[in-house]
């Protein structure tokens, strides 16, 4: 008869139980974390004399509450959240570039129009012509300042896409770890639980830098970008590779010497990725086109006039057009009796800064007037932070519903660990208190001889 | 309570809003305006661009309007005094078709005569800053110059214009060739044929005044194109007041546009501050209570 063993297996059981409690409270403030619970079954019995005995309580498991589904909502959340921020992150610092008050290009357009207007008002004024070519030194200088600082956006934002690549396959490598170490362990095993939260915590984290998807099979998972570009299959982690890309002057990623840069939505990478190849390329593609076509036009209106000396007005700007216009827009001339303010060559004549101030309400970038295209600039730059900010708020809220969601599945309550823990303390006084007794029995029988 | 392994994260995202909105209001409050960044609102940012250019625009149009106004005030001040040394030649004339006149008489009157040409040959080769302001636009050199005796316009006809208003442009000169020497009514022809004529002892009492008549008629072309040099100050008086209001509603504009309600900015403040304090004491009493403080206090008791 098992009478020690049926209680014993009662103290096995309170104690693993309180194990698995004591690692819940241990872990309550862990990230990732997820509520263990022991799984108790009744021991098989043992049949005697067509009597079956109960022979105690068995330990099946510890098993991790997790809602697989949550899960799966929370990494997609994660991978848009992460997108979101880097974005916002990195159209913020374009966005300084374009200021709406007095400064910047817009500031330096108006300001150039009114020395102009004061020209006008002495046509062959040294001081006043020196200030109008001051004016187009200043325009030409924000043009460059702004054309530069944004291609210094668009590189660090080159850095930061190389690092998160770095990360990405940090990540996926001790993923692929796990995934070998949890081929090797059953999955009612004790450690079993943490493995797959430490792995789980890897995939959001993952799921923050690349959109992932992540493919279960029992006891390893399989992840792939969105686009089916393996990154961990089993035990292996396919590491991604960056390269610079001549035609774009930018780093491309690569999975297994294939360029998936363009299919990477989600998560940090596709954020980055997002301004760094499409947002801020159309912005300086429109800052250029703004540029060449201001030039242009003051070009052609100066052409139309004579200088100081009687002389056809020259360049005023030095001509730049398509790309990197913006960056190398520069004034022609540095003598002021060389502006062509005159219209029919006397040095009195203001009637070719009329044509000049003129080109202030002509269209001279995708029908708009050099302000309106600044303008346009700046509504951009504002939307697109603005816009991205709204994406971010929803991911954040949403990704915050998931997660008390999850928590109310996964998460560790005090008050039923407290309780839980009450449980099995008495249900392990109680196996040893039955196993004192079967002692006090079995010393009454072994006395019962001896007649002492 | 079942508590999430992300509590920490989802507290300080409460706090953070709420020390982001904190930080919003005080911005706004500091700076007085609603939209510091384009993001903030990027189509108010954008009329923004347009409206701070229109203004600026108006500061330079006040400028301009200020050195034209200088320069129109010079050359009508002297066309004034040329009115008055024209009337004054006038009456030389009528007094020297008075047939009681001696020679001799006649002869003074002629000197006069000649000095007030002279006179006339100044104000009509003004200079204000270094150029000719009745020489057209071919201003770097005077525009009435004598040679033998005769007095040629070595100016042009051009008219500059200056724009005074957005889109509104004004002529800011008038060539001599309309003030001293319009065909017909010359100043230096008349005055230099009425000394003549005083000068002549053939000259009847008529010649004399045929003379004066010539003189009348160019003093009357001057006093009516110098009406220019008025009409045109007005004008730009009238533009000045335009443009100062102008600028007022455009700063009514930028402030409707960008500019922060000062009462909203700081019941905003209020507000973000009351929310960052219920976050930090949700914080400081998350987790406190639970079974254990019950079942430590059975254990001591």
């Amino acid at each position: 008869m098992p009478l020690f063993s049926i209680p014993l297996s009662g103290l096995d059981a309170a104690s693993t139980a309180m194990s698995a409690i004591a690692n819940n409270i241990a872990n309550l403030n862990t990230p990732g974390y997820t509520r263990e619970r022991p799984v108790l079954q009744e021991a098989d019995p043992i049949i005697d004399n067509g009597i079956a005995y109960g022979t105690g309580v068995k330990l099946q498991g510890i098993e991790s509450l997790r809602d697989s589904i949550l899960e799966l909502q929370i990494g997609n959340e994660t991978q848009q959240q992460g997108q979101s921020q880097a974005y916002v992150n990195a159209m913020s610092q374009a966005q300084t570039l374009f200021p709406s008050d007095s400064s910047g290009i817009g500031h330096e357009i108006s300001n150039f129009f009114q020395s102009l207007n004061n020209l006008s008002t002495d046509p062959s004024n040294l001081a006043l012509r020196q200030s109008v070519l001051s004016a187009a030194g200043s325009l030409a200088s924000a043009f460059n300042g702004t054309a530069n600082q944004l291609s210094a956006v668009r590189s660090s934002l080159d850095q930061n896409v190389q690092q998160t690549v770095g990360e990405v396959n940090q990540i996926t490598q001790e993923i692929a770890g796990l995934n070998t170490q949890l081929a090797g362990v059953s999955s009612s095993s004790p450690g079993y639980g943490s493995f797959v939260d430490q792995r789980d915590n890897l995939v959001q984290k993952l799921s923050g830098l690349i959109d992932v998807s992540v493919i279960n099979n029992g006891t390893s998972i399989t992840l792939t970008t969105k686009q089916g570009a393996a990154l961990v299959v089993g035990n292996q982690s396919f590491d991604l590779s960056t390269a610079l890309d001549p035609a774009s002057g930018v780093q491309h990623i690569y999975s297994q010497g294939t360029d998936i840069t363009g299919d990477i939505s989600g998560g940090q990478l596709g954020g980055f990725l997002q301004a760094r190849d499409q947002t801020l390329p159309a912005m300086q593609t429109q800052l250029d086109s703004l540029a060449g076509g201001l030039v242009q036009a003051l070009n052609s209106a100066h052409a139309k006039g004579f200088d100081l000396n009687g002389n056809a007005g020259g360049n005023l700007f030095s001509p730049v057009s398509g790309a990197g216009a913006a960056a190398s827009m520069a004034v022609a001339i540095t003598d002021p009796t060389l502006l062509a303010a005159s219209s029919d060559g006397t040095t009195g004549s203001n009637g070719n800064l009329a044509n000049l101030s003129a080109v202030a309400n002509q269209a001279v970038s995708n029908g708009m007037t050099p302000t309106g295209a600044y303008a346009n600039l700046v509504f951009q730059v504002g939307s697109a932070v603005s816009d991205g900010n709204t994406e971010l708020d929803a991911s954040n809220t949403m990704l915050q519903q998931l997660q008390q969601q999850q928590a109310s599945v996964s998460g560790v309550s005090l008050d039923e660990e407290a309780s839980n823990l009450l449980l099995y303390q008495r249900a392990y006084q109680a196996a040893a208190q039955a196993i004192s007794t079967v002692d006090q029995m079995l010393q009454t029988a072994i006395h019962m001889g001896s007649g002492a | 309570m079942r508590i999430s392994p992300y509590i920490t994260q989802i507290e300080l995202s409460a706090m953070s809003a709420a020390n982001q909105a904190e930080e919003t209001a005080l911005l706004q409050l500091t700076t007085g305006k609603r939209v510091n960044v384009a993001s903030d609102d990027p189509s108010a940012a954008a009329r923004e661009v347009a409206v701070s250019s229109q203004s600026s625009d108006c500061d330079q149009f006040l400028r301009s309007i200020s050195s034209v106004s200088a320069e129109l005030q010079t050359a009508d001040s002297a066309l004034s005094s040329g009115v008055t040394a024209l009337q004054q030649a006038i009456s030389l004339g009528v007094e020297g078709a008075n047939g009681t006149l001696s020679q001799d008489d006649r002869n003074a009157l002629a000197n006069e005569v000649q000095s007030i040409s002279q006179q006339m040959m100044g104000i009509a080769n003004l200079s204000y800053n270094g150029k000719y302001v009745f020489a057209g636009t071919a201003d770097s050199q005077p525009p009435y110059v004598v040679a033998a005796g005769v007095v040629t316009y070595q100016g042009n006809n051009t008219v500059n214009q200056v724009e005074i208003e957005a889109g509104q442009t004004i002529a800011v000169n008038q060539p001599g060739s309309q003030l001293f020497s319009a065909a017909g009514a010359s100043v230096f022809q008349s005055l230099s044929d009425l000394a003549a004529a005083l000068q002549s002892s053939s000259s009847t009492t008529d010649d004399i005044a045929n003379a004066t008549n010539e003189v009348k008629a160019a003093y009357t072309q001057l006093n009516s194109a110098r009406t220019f040099y008025g009409s045109t100050l007005d004008q730009l008086n009238a533009s000045q007041d335009f443009l100062n209001s102008e600028k007022l509603q455009l700063t009514q504009q930028t402030s409707d546009l960008v500019g922060v309600d000062m009462n909203q900015a700081a019941t905003n403040l209020a507000n973000a501050e009351v929310a960052r304090n219920a976050a930090l004491q949700a914080t400081a009493s998350i987790g406190n209570l639970s079974l254990f403080n019950y079942l430590g206090t059975r254990s001591n008791g």
